[in-house]
């Protein structure tokens, strides 16, 4: 019991240090921005507002990194190694002991790794937990510039189209 | 919903990103002027978009990060290519030659 507070605090630790992180990292940039259009002639409001539009929404930002930092710590690593460990023993129980009693301990340490893991794996696709995307693909095309890259014609056919329709 | 027409390949922003580390380490800020500078604002890169690729990237491992002092003396953290960053900047790279000489080649047959 004691030691799963303890393992409960140090994960909210890490969280709030990667938070914290990921914060500073974010300021930083914002307060770089603010400083570039500070020297346009910006006032000091000005410049912070454009800082935040050219940087875009920040709290979006921050989960995001955040959700991503949370897959790669060390109790998420060390989990999965345990869980491989214990899957491989018990399948070295099932196949090389002959004893059924043993056979069943078997069945139990490879049972438990995977449904730990597919609850892992379900876990890790619940993208709803965080609001991601919802200002769709980060890069696009400026489009008050013209589409350069875009290979459209006056109809708006892609060039498959075209052949297509040409023919 | 986001525009089909103007949205870029997936994968494009992580090119940018290991392309322009491959110079030097650098902050994210750093990264998203660099990138907007080459770009020359044909591109819209929302610079709060870089970080969960920088996120990503380093997951992947293709780069690492440390935290170090900035060009005035704050507090920054800098990123840099790892030997599989460079890998698949390489691999990347040909691919993104062998895509846009086989669309070039349709337009130009179109």
């Amino acid at each position: 019991m004691k030691v799963n507070v303890l393992l409960k605090r140090r994960i909210r630790k890490r969280g709030d240090g990667a938070e914290r992180e990921i914060e500073e990292e974010i300021r930083f940039h914002l307060e770089m921005l603010a400083q570039a259009y500070s020297q346009q002639k910006m006032s000091t409001d000005e410049a912070h507002d454009a800082a935040r539009r050219r940087f875009g929404d920040v709290e979006r930002v921050k989960n995001e990194c955040l959700a991503i930092a949370s897959r790669r710590s060390p109790f998420l690593v060390a989990l999965k190694v345990f869980l491989i460990v214990m899957f491989a023993s018990g399948l070295a129980l099932r196949f090389f002991k002959m004893d059924s009693n043993v056979h069943h301990l078997g069945d139990v340490l490879m049972a438990v790794p995977t449904l730990s893991g597919l609850l892992l794996y379900v876990r890790s696709l619940d993208s709803s937990r965080f609001p991601s995307t919802s200002q769709g693909w980060p890069l696009r095309l400026n489009e008050t510039i013209g589409p350069v890259f875009a290979a459209y014609d006056e109809g708006m056919r892609t060039p498959v189209e075209r052949l297509i329709s040409d023919k | 919903m986001a525009n089909s027409r103007t949205d870029l390949m997936q994968g494009t922003l992580e090119l940018l990103i290991l392309k322009t580390l491959s110079r030097e380490a650098m902050h994210g800020y750093g990264i998203a002027q660099l990138i907007h500078q080459a770009v020359d604002d044909v591109l819209k890169v929302e610079d709060g978009s870089l970080y969960p690729a920088l996120y990503r990237m380093e997951e992947r491992g293709w780069i690492s990060s440390d935290w170090g002092l900035s060009e005035n003396n704050r507090r920054a953290k800098f990123y840099k290519l790892t030997r599989a960053g460079r890998k698949q900047l390489n691999s990347e790279s040909a691919n993104w030659e062998r895509v846009s000489r086989a669309v070039s080649r349709i337009l130009q047959t179109a």
